[in-house]
């Protein structure tokens, strides 16, 4: 199956770089500005389960992986999108409109990374509650110091007596 | 029942009472509390010990952090150990309470639990053995003779130290203080 899905994929869109695992898992690569139509035509052709978005700081290339996990009930199978977008001012797209379910997903990235969704309804922080100058899990944000000025700083009870 | 154990029955009841019925509070945090289902079931059986799980902080006298601390999840245990009748004892459950552990570095884990509410013990490791529970209880009992499982009137005394560092760590709390702030100060 996965075989003929990829031969449709690079027949409509361009620009697009495909490899597949040991288990037969289809993982597509695709530039930004197509990764909205592939997802979508993903849909249509039965993979309508959106499992996963995550992200991928690349502090040496500059960039901001963003991969979808996509699975088929009829088929059975799994395909992973990555894209890759610039890591200053990172923005993209909402794919809010062809899964619903990519609402909360986002959101987490947004306040975690850093990344501006266009189109998102509300990005409002979903876990932290604390507002940090650089989003925790990038990793220019460095874990150390930031413990090192909050939490080192609060004396023992016994010590200020 | 032996007559020594008599005596200290007749001398201090309320201690040995303390002492033999420590219920604690079922309250999970992080993964120590993977531990604590065993213990209370029939294999290890903690109610040999005095020690029965409780839903509620108001019937609780002893309190188990079991794992890592948010600090969302400090601002849970610091109304949860307010709302606990005295005398209150807790007991850090694993690495992770004590000096963060393997979040050493990590931006939303408290690192020192003592620094927030009183500890009466440790229990290091990670993970602990669940006979490490009954460990630590039997430590418990001795410091209760002792009087110096004493947590819960280091609290009070120094409530301010301990508000303070709390709003430090959380920003404002959105309860009261439990006793008068800065009165006894010094």
């Amino acid at each position: 199956m996965s075989d003929s899905m990829n031969k449709k994929l690079k027949a409509v869109f361009r620009g697009i770089k495909t490899a597949t695992g040991k288990d037969g898992r289809l993982s597509v690569s695709t530039p930004p500005e197509n990764a909205r139509d592939v997802l979508r035509s993903l849909k249509d052709e039965g993979y309508t389960h959106l499992a996963l978005i995550s992200c991928v700081d690349w502090i040496d290339k500059q960039k901001f992986e963003l991969i979808y996990i996509l699975s088929s009930y009829f088929e059975n199978e799994h395909i992973i999108l990555r894209t890759s977008i610039p890591r200053e001012n990172a923005k993209f797209t909402s794919i809010i409109d062809t899964f619903e379910n990519a609402e909360p997903y986002e959101r987490e990235i947004h306040e975690l990374f850093g990344i501006d969704f266009e189109g998102h309804p509300r990005q409002i922080p979903l876990f932290l509650e604390r507002n940090y100058e650089i989003p925790p899990f990038r990793k220019d944000f460095d874990t150390r110091a930031y413990v090192k000025q909050l939490f080192d700083e609060i004396p023992f009870v016994e010590e200020d007596r | 029942m032996d007559r020594n154990v008599l005596t200290k029955w007749l001398k201090q009841p309320q201690k040995m009472g303390n002492k033999y019925s420590l219920w604690a509070i079922y309250f999970c945090t992080g993964c120590g509390i993977i531990e604590v289902p065993p213990v209370i079931t029939s294999r290890w059986d903690a109610e040999r010990f005095g020690v029965i799980p409780v839903a509620t902080p108001r019937q609780a006298n002893l309190f188990l952090i079991t794992g890592y601390v948010s600090l969302k999840t400090l601002k849970a245990i610091i109304r949860t150990y307010e709302l606990m009748p005295e005398p209150k004892y807790t007991v850090g459950f694993g690495s992770c309470p004590i000096n963060g552990g393997m979040y050493w570095d990590s931006y939303n884990t408290i690192k020192h639990l003592d620094k927030y509410i009183p500890i009466d013990g440790w229990i290091a490791g990670c993970m602990p053995r669940p006979e490490a529970i009954f460990i630590a209880v039997t430590h418990l009992w001795t410091l209760i003779d002792k009087d110096m499982a004493n947590g819960y009137k280091k609290y009070r005394e120094k409530y301010p130290y301990y508000r303070t560092n709390q709003e430090r760590a959380l920003g404002k709390l959105a309860w009261p203080p439990q006793f008068e702030k800065g009165e006894e100060n010094e």
